[in-house]
C-alpha cells in the first residue's frame, strides 16, 4: 500500500509523557494482575485434588487442545469479576478462540474448580456469547465438559428466558444446521440439562471412568425410584459408548479425549488460506510509546492518529475526507496484512462529522473493508444551533450506517463511551463481531460530572420551586455519590464483569488483538449489502 | 593355477565390482582413475544408493536377501556376461572368498581380481592352511595335538609348550573341561580336573595342549603378490580392538612390534603366502602376546581385500620414498600405493615393478570404522533412514563411505556404515586428526557408534598403544558413560528452539494466529518442549521466537531456573545457538517429532514428548504396544489375536546380523492385533503386535 506514512508529534521528553506512561504502567500492571487471578481459577485445595484425580486444569486442557503455538484469544476472561463474592474467577468457565488442527475454533471449556462448573448467570452469559462469535465467524465449537450444570440458587437468574440456559442448546441445534461443526468431550460431570451438551453435538467423546453423563444423578435416581446405582454405571463412558450411544468416542483420559478432539476438527473439512492478504509491516512509528501519548482521562484531547500510527501496519494511513468533519478520523489501513476502515473519534460528533463516519462506512462496506472503531467519545453536540442544523438526523444517518454494514465490526473503547456516541461508534447494541475495552477507558450513558450535573440541577430545581434553600455544600453533597456510582459502573472492570465488552486489554495489544480478530473474522461469508432508510 | 600362467599383460576395459557399500564406491573411485568402465550390481534395496551412483552403469542382481542377490554365483555371472566385463572385483565379504565363485570366473573367462581359486580353498580351510604355514616356517601356537596323551606326557607337553597353558577337551565345546595353568605345581591337579570334567560333559577325556596367550594381540601383515612369483609385504595392522570378535580401531604400523620383529613378521606373512602361490592383496593374520611381543603365531590368511586397508596404504611408501624414514618432515600422508589398484594391475599380469627393499612406510594411520549400532544396547544394530550426512576433511583425513542422505539402512547388510582414517607424523598426530575428524562426522538419522569410538581413542590404554584384544569388553562400562546419554542444556535449548521455528510461519504474509506464537491476553505463554533424556523427562519452556526468546530448563530433579536469552540462527544444514552470549553450532535433522543434533561433543537424537503424543501413543497400542527391539527379520511368531498372554511371554523372535532377540509381553492380557508374520522384514520400533490388558468394564455389568 502506497498510503502516506503518518509520524508523531508527541515529544518523548514531555512531563506529560513520562506521566501519562506512569499511570497506564499501573492501570496494565492491575489489569495484569486481575487477568492472572481470574486464570488461576477455583481454590489451592479443589484445584490440587482435580489433579490428583488424573485431570487437567481446565486451562492445561485447553493449552493441550491448541496447536502448538497457537495463539488464544480469549473472551471475557475477567466475567463476574466482583460477582458472586467474587467467588466465580472467568465466571467458571474458559472461552476463546484458538486453532486446533489448523483451524480456528471457539472452545468452550467448563472449570469444575470453580463451584463444581456450575452455570451462574454470567456462566451463561458468557457460553451464549462464545456461541454468538462461533456464529459470526463461522468457526466450530469445541466444548470441554465438566460442568454440575445450573447453579441452582440462582434458578431463576439462569434458567427461564430467552439468553438462559436452554438457548445453549437452541445455538447448538441451529448451528450446526448451518454447518458449523459442534463437538463435545465430556471430561468429567455432564448432569441434567448440561447432558444436553455432548447429545445436541455433531460428535461427543467421554473419558471412561471420569465423563459421565446423566438427566438424573444417583441421588435423583433413589430419590425417584429408590434404586441404588453408582455414577459411572448410570452415565459412565463405557456405558455411553457401547450401549447408550449417547457418545463416540472413548476415550482413556484427558489427553487421549483431547487428541481425538483434534482429530475430529481435522475431518471438519477445508481449513481457510492462512496466508495473510498482504506481506505484514510493523508500525514505523514506535509502538512502545502508546502509553506517553494517550492521556489516560479521556477529557483531555490529544490527536487520535498518534493511536492509529502506532497500530497500523507501517504506519501508512490514507486518510479520507481529512478536511471535512475533522472530529471524526476516518481512512484506510491495514493491520497485519488485512485491510481496514478506520472510524476514530477526535473530538466531540458535529453533524459534518456524523455525515462524513456515514459516508465512509458505506463506502467500506461497497468495497468489502472491515470496520475498526476507534470510540473515545463524550457524545454529540449539544445546543440550539445544532438541534436546528438537524445533528439528531445525522447521527441518526451514521447510526443506521453502522448498524446494517455487513462487514466485520471491531470496536475498542480507547476512551471514553459516553451516549449516543456510544451507538454510532458501534457499541455493544450494534453487534461488533468483537469489542475492548483498554483499561482508561469509562462507559456510561454520560460522564460522571455530567449526570452529576444534571441530576443536582433537576435537585435544585425541586427545592427552589418548593421554596427551600439548596446551599453549594449541599449541592455537592448530593453529586458526589452520583459520580461515585458513575466511576464505579463506567470502570472497564464492572463492564467486563457483565459481557459489555469481549475484555480488557492491554494498549499495546490492540494491534496485535485486531490481527487476530481480522484474521478470524474472515471465516464468514458476506451478506448483501442492505441499507435502512437514511434520513436525509 | 590359472593366474600365474596369464604371462601376457592384458587390459581391462571393463569390471564388474561384485560387492556394496563403501568398498564398492572405493574400489570402482580406483578402476575410474584407472580408466576403467565400471560396472556395479545392486539388490532392490540398493537400487538407488551411492555405489550404483558411482559407477558407470549398474545391474541389477536380485531381491534384498543378500543369499539370492550378492551372495548369488549365477547372478553375478550373468551381470558381469551381459555388462561386458572383463573381469570382476569381489571387494570383501559376499563371494571374495567363494573358491567356487573364483572358480566359476574362470570357467566362464572372467579374471576374478583376487588369488587363484585353490589358494582361496587351502586358505579357507583352517586346519589346511595351519598344515601349510608351519610347513613353510611359519609358527603357530604351540602345543600337542597327539591324542591318547598321558598326564605326565601332557604335563611335560605343557613345560615344553611354554605357560600358561590351557588344555582343552578334543570332544568339546563351550569351555567345559576347559583349564589355564600358569604355574608348573598346578599342573597335575588341572590336568585330572580336566579329564574329569570333560569325561562328564562329553564322555571322553582326550585333552590337547595349548599355549596360552595373555592379552592377545592381533596383528595382520598385507601381502601382495603378482603372477610371476613376486611375493611382497607391505607391513602390518595392528587390528586388536574389537568388539564381539570384529575389529572397530586399525591401525598400522603396530606399536607394539619392534623393528627385528616387524622384519620378522613380514618374512613370515611372505612365507605364507608363497606356500600357497599367492596372487593379488592378502592378509596373514597372527596373534601376539602383549607380554611376549617377540612372538608370534599364524592365525589365518585372508584372501581378499581387508575393510582396514586404507591404513596401510596411507602409510606405504614405495621407491625413493621407501628409503626414507618413517616420521620426516612429510606432513600429509605419502599415498603411495593403491592397494585396489596393484590387484588390478596384477590381475592383468603385470609383474610387481617394485621389490621388499622399495617399500618403507612414512607415518602412522588409524581407522574408525562407523557402524549403524548402539553400544549401550550391546552393539545391536540401528537403522533407519539417514538424513543427514557430513563428512569430515582436511589434512591427512581420509573417508571411504557408501552413504548419502536419503538412505535406508536396513538389516539386510552388514551394519558398517564408512571408515574414516586419520594420518600423522606420528601416532599421537594420527590419533588426534582421526578424534578431530570423527568430531565433524555427522550421520543424523541413524544412530552410530561415532561417540563410542571417540571415547575409546581417548582411552588411556588406546593413547599408550597398549592394546589387546579384550579391552574393548573390559572397559565398555567406562567408555559408554560421557556417551551421548545425557545433553547438556545448551544441546536441549537447540532441540527446542528448532522445534519452535518448525511453527513459526515463513514469509512476510504471515497470519497472527501463526506469527503471534503463545499469544495470550495478559502476555505470550511459555511453551514447554519436553523431551525424555536418560529416564528423566526434561522441559525446555521457551516464550518468544526461535530468533529471539527467553528460555528455562526444567528438569524433574531441579527446581525452576530464570530464564536465560537464546536466539536461533538456522540455515539449511546447520543450526548456531546462542545461549546467555556462548554461541554453538550444530547439524541438524528434524522428522517428526524427532531433532537430531551433533556437534563436536555429540549427536543425539530428541524426540519431544506432549500430552497428545503420548496418548496416542497409548492409544494407538492401546496398553502394550510390542516393538522391534532392532531391525531385521521376524524368525518365529508364537501369538495370534484373541490369544491371552501374561506379562514377560515370547511372542516374537526377531533375527539381524546372527543375533536373535526375544520380544516379550509387556502385560498380563489379550494380544488384540499382531501385524506381522514370520519371515518378515521390521524395522526398529516397527510394532510387532498389540496387547492390551484386561477389558476395563465397570464392576456392575
Amino acid at each position: 500500500m502506497d498510503a502516506p506514512v503518518l509520524s508523531t508529534a508527541v515529544d518523548p521528553t514531555a512531563e506529560s509523557y513520562a506521566r501519562y506512561t506512569a499511570e497506564h504502567e499501573a492501570l496494565v500492571a492491575d489489569l495484569d494482575e486481575q487477568l492472572a487471578r481470574a486464570r488461576a481459577g477455583g481454590p489451592e485445595k479443589t484445584r490440587r485434588r482435580h489433579v490428583e484425580r488424573g485431570k487437567l486444569l481446565p486451562r492445561d486442557r485447553v493449552n493441550t487442545l491448541l496447536d502448538r503455538g497457537s495463539p488464544l484469544l480469549e473472551l471475557s476472561p475477567m466475567a463476574a469479576h466482583g460477582l458472586y463474592d467474587d467467588e466465580a474467577p472467568g465466571a467458571g468457565i474458559i472461552t476463546g478462540i484458538g486453532r486446533v488442527a489448523g483451524r480456528e475454533c471457539v472452545i468452550v471449556a467448563n472449570d469444575a474448580t470453580v463451584k463444581g462448573g456450575t452455570y451462574y448467570p454470567v456462566t451463561v452469559k458468557k457460553h451464549l456469547r462464545a456461541q454468538e462469535v462461533a456464529l459470526h465467524n463461522n468457526l466450530p465449537c469445541i466444548y470441554l465438559v465438566d460442568s454440575g450444570g445450573a447453579f441452582l440458587p440462582r434458578q431463576d437468574e439462569v434458567f427461564p428466558d430467552r439468553e438462559h440456559f436452554g438457548r445453549i442448546f437452541y445455538n447448538q441445534a441451529t448451528m450446526s444446521a448451518r454447518g458449523i461443526p459442534q463437538i463435545a468431550a465430556v471430561l468429567g460431570s455432564c448432569t441434567a440439562g448440561g447432558a444436553y451438551v455432548p447429545a445436541m453435538s455433531d460428535e461427543a467423546v467421554i473419558v471412561r471412568e471420569q465423563g459421565t453423563i446423566f438427566l438424573g444423578g444417583p441421588p435423583l435416581v433413589k430419590a425417584a425410584t429408590g434404586a441404588e446405582v453408582t455414577a459411572e454405571e448410570l452415565g459412565g463412558g463405557w456405558l455411553h459408548a457401547h450401549t447408550s450411544g449417547v457418545a463416540d468416542h472413548l476415550a482413556a483420559d484427558d489427553a487421549d479425549a483431547l487428541r481425538i478432539v483434534r482429530s475430529i476438527v481435522a475431518t471438519t473439512g477445508q481449513a481457510r488460506s492462512t496466508a495473510a492478504p498482504a506481506p505484514v509491516e510493523e508500525p514505523v512509528v514506535d509502538p512502545d510509546q502508546l502509553y506517553g501519548v494517550v492521556p489516560p482521562d479521556s477529557r483531555t484531547p490529544y490527536d487520535v492518529r498518534e493511536v492509529i500510527a502506532r497500530t497500523v501496519d507501517g504506519s501508512r494511513f490514507s486518510e479520507f475526507k481529512a478536511e471535512y468533519g475533522q472530529t471524526l478520523v476516518t481512512g484506510f489501513a491495514r493491520i497485519h496484512g488485512h485491510p481496514v476502515g478506520i472510524v476514530a473519534n477526535n473530538g466531540i460528533l458535529f453533524g459534518e462529522s456524523a455525515l462524513k463516519g456515514a459516508h465512509f462506512v458505506q463506502l467500506c462496506d461497497r468495497r468489502e473493508i472491515p470496520l475498526v472503531f476507534l470510540q473515545n467519545i463524550s457524545g454529540f453536540m449539544v445546543g440550539k444551533e445544532y438541534e436546528a442544523g438537524g445533528i439528531a438526523k445525522h447521527g441518526a444517518k451514521m447510526v443506521t450506517a453502522v448498524a446494517c454494514a455487513r462487514v466485520p465490526k471491531l470496536t475498542v473503547v480507547i476512551g471514553g463511551s459516553f451516549g449516543a456516541g456510544n451507538y454510532s461508534m458501534c457499541g455493544r447494541a450494534y453487534s461488533p463481531r468483537f469489542l475492548w475495552m483498554w483499561p482508561n477507558a469509562r462507559i456510561s450513558v454520560m460522564g460522571g460530572e455530567q449526570a452529576a450535573s444534571v441530576l443536582a440541577t433537576v435537585r435544585r430545581d425541586q427545592i427552589e420551586q418548593g421554596g427551600g434553600q439548596w446551599s453549594a455544600e449541599q449541592e455537592e453533597e448530593f453529586k458526589q455519590p452520583v459520580r461515585e456510582q458513575y466511576e464505579r459502573q463506567g470502570h472497564p472492570y464492572y463492564s467486563t464483569a457483565r459481557l459489555w465488552d469481549d475484555g480488557v486489554i492491554d494498549p499495546k495489544q490492540t494491534r496485535n488483538v485486531l490481527g487476530l480478530a481480522l484474521s478470524v473474522a474472515a471465516n464468514a461469508p458476506l451478506e448483501p449489502v442492505n441499507n435502512g432508510v437514511f434520513r436525509m | 593355477m590359472a593366474h600365474a600362467q596369464q604371462a601376457h599383460r592384458r587390459r581391462f576395459d571393463t569390471v564388474l565390482v561384485a560387492n556394496r557399500g563403501e568398498i564398492a564406491v572405493r574400489v570402482i573411485a580406483t578402476l575410474r582413475r584407472l580408466g576403467i568402465r565400471t560396472v556395479a550390481v545392486y539388490s532392490d534395496a540398493d537400487a538407488d544408493s551411492a555405489h550404483v551412483a558411482a559407477a558407470d552403469t549398474a545391474v541389477r542382481v536380485g531381491p534384498a536377501a543378500a543369499t539370492e542377490s550378492y551372495l548369488s554365483v549365477e547372478r553375478m555371472l550373468e551381470a558381469a556376461r551381459t555388462s561386458g566385463a572383463q573381469a570382476v572385483h569381489p571387494g570383501y565379504g559376499f563371494l571374495s572368498e567363494s573358491a567356487a565363485f573364483a572358480e566359476a570366473c574362470d570357467r566362464e573367462g572372467l579374471v576374478f581380481i583376487g588369488p587363484s581359486a585353490e589358494a582361496i580353498a587351502s586358505m579357507g580351510d583352517k586346519i589346511r592352511a595351519k598344515r601349510t604355514v608351519e610347513a613353510a616356517g611359519v609358527p603357530l601356537v604351540p602345543g600337542s595335538s597327539s591324542p591318547g596323551d598321558s598326564d605326565e606326557r601332557l604335563a611335560a607337553t605343557a613345560l615344553d609348550v611354554g605357560l600358561p597353558v590351557l588344555f582343552k577337551p578334543a570332544a568339546g565345546g563351550g569351555g567345559k573341561g576347559m583349564r589355564l595353568v600358569h604355574s608348573p605345581d598346578e599342573l597335575e591337579e588341572a590336568i585330572a580336573a580336566a579329564r574329569r570334567e570333560s569325561r562328564a560333559a562329553f564322555g571322553d577325556d582326550t585333552l590337547f595342549v595349548e599355549r596360552f596367550v595373555t592379552r592377545p594381540r592381533h596383528i595382520e601383515v598385507q601381502v601382495l603378490g603378482d603372477s610371476h612369483g613376486n611375493v611382497v609385504h607391505l607391513g602390518e595392522r595392528e587390528c586388536s580392538l574389537q568388539r564381539r570378535h570384529q575389529k572397530i580401531v586399525e591401525e598400522a604400523p603396530s606399536p607394539l612390534l619392534d623393528p627385528p620383529t616387524r622384519e620378522r613378521i613380514g618374512e613370515a606373512a611372505v612365507r605364507a603366502a608363497r606356500a600357497v602361490g599367492y596372487v593379488g592383496a592378502g592378509t596373514v593374520e597372527f596373534i601376539v602376546s602383549a607380554d611376549a611381543p617377540e612372538e608370534f603365531f599364524f592365525m589365518e590368511m585372508n584372501t581378499r581385500l581387508q575393510v582396514e586397508h586404507p591404513v596401510t596404504e596411507m602409510v606405504t611408501t614405495v621407491g625413493r620414498d621407501g628409503a626414507e624414514a618413517s616420521g620426516g618432515e612429510r606432513r600429509d600422508p605419502p599415498n603411495g600405493l593403491d592397494l585396489v589398484e596393484w590387484q588390478v594391475r596384477v590381475a592383468e599380469g603385470e609383474p610387481l615393478p617394485f621389490g621388499q627393499h622399495e617399500l618403507g612406510t612414512s607415518g602412522h594411520a588409524v581407522e574408525a570404522r562407523i557402524y549403524a549400532e548402539d553400544p549401550a544396547r550391546g552393539f545391536l544394530p540401528t537403522g533407519g533412514e539417514v538424513l543427514r550426512v557430513h563428512e569430515p576433511s582436511g589434512p591427512g583425513v581420509r573417508v571411504d563411505s557408501g552413504v548419502r542422505a536419503g538412505d535406508r539402512i536396513g538389516s539386510d547388510y552388514d551394519p558398517m556404515l564408512a571408515k574414516i582414517v586419520g594420518w600423522g607424523r606420528t601416532r599421537s598426530e594420527a590419533l588426534r586428526r582421526l578424534d578431530d575428524a570423527l568430531s565433524e562426522t555427522v550421520l543424523l538419522g541413524v544412530e552410530t557408534n561415532t561417540t563410542f569410538l571417540r571415547a575409546l581413542l581417548e582411552h588411556p590404554s588406546v593413547r599408550e598403544g597398549e592394546l589387546d584384544t579384550g579391552l574393548v569388553e573390559r572397559e565398555l562400562e567406562g567408555l559408554l558413560t560421557g556417551g551421548p546419554s545425557a545433553p547438556p542444556d545448551h544441546v536441549l535449548v537447540t532441540a527446542a528452539l528448532l522445534r519452535l521455528s518448525e511453527v513459526e510461519p515463513s514469509g512476510p504474509r504471515a497470519d497472527p494466529w501463526e506469527s503471534l506464537l503463545g499469544w495470550r491476553m495478559g502476555g505470550r505463554a511459555w511453551l514447554d518442549w519436553s523431551f525424555d533424556v536418560a529416564g528423566e523427562r526434561v522441559t525446555v519452556e521457551v516464550r518468544g521466537d526461535s530468533a529471539h526468546a527467553e528460555v528455562r530448563v526444567r528438569r524433574e530433579s531441579t527446581s525452576e531456573t530464570s530464564p536465560h536469552r537464546a536466539r536461533l540462527f538456522r540455515r539449511e544444514s546447520t543450526a548456531t545457538v546462542e545461549l546467555d552470549g556462548h554461541t554453538r553450532r550444530y547439524h541438524y535433522a528434524l522428522a517428526g517429532r524427532t531433532v537430531r543434533l551433533a556437534s563436536a561433543e555429540g549427536s543425539w537424537a530428541l524426540t519431544e514428548h506432549t500430552l497428545l503424543s503420548d496418548a496416542a501413543e497409548r492409544s494407538g497400542a492401546a496398553d502394550g504396544a510390542v516393538t522391534s527391539p532392532m531391525p531385521g527379520t521376524v524368525l518365529i511368531d508364537k501369538v495370534a489375536p484373541g490369544q491371552r498372554v501374561s506379562a514377560g511371554q515370547a511372542l516374537f523372535v526377531v533375527e539381524a546380523m546372527k543375533m536373535e532377540h526375544t520380544v516379550t509381553a509387556p502385560v498380563d492380557g489379550l494380544v488384540t492385533e499382531v501385524f506381522v508374520t514370520a519371515g518378515q522384514a521390521v524395522e526398529l520400533e516397527q510394532p510387532l503386535a498389540v496387547v492390551t490388558a484386561q477389558d476395563e468394564r465397570p464392576s456392575g455389568e
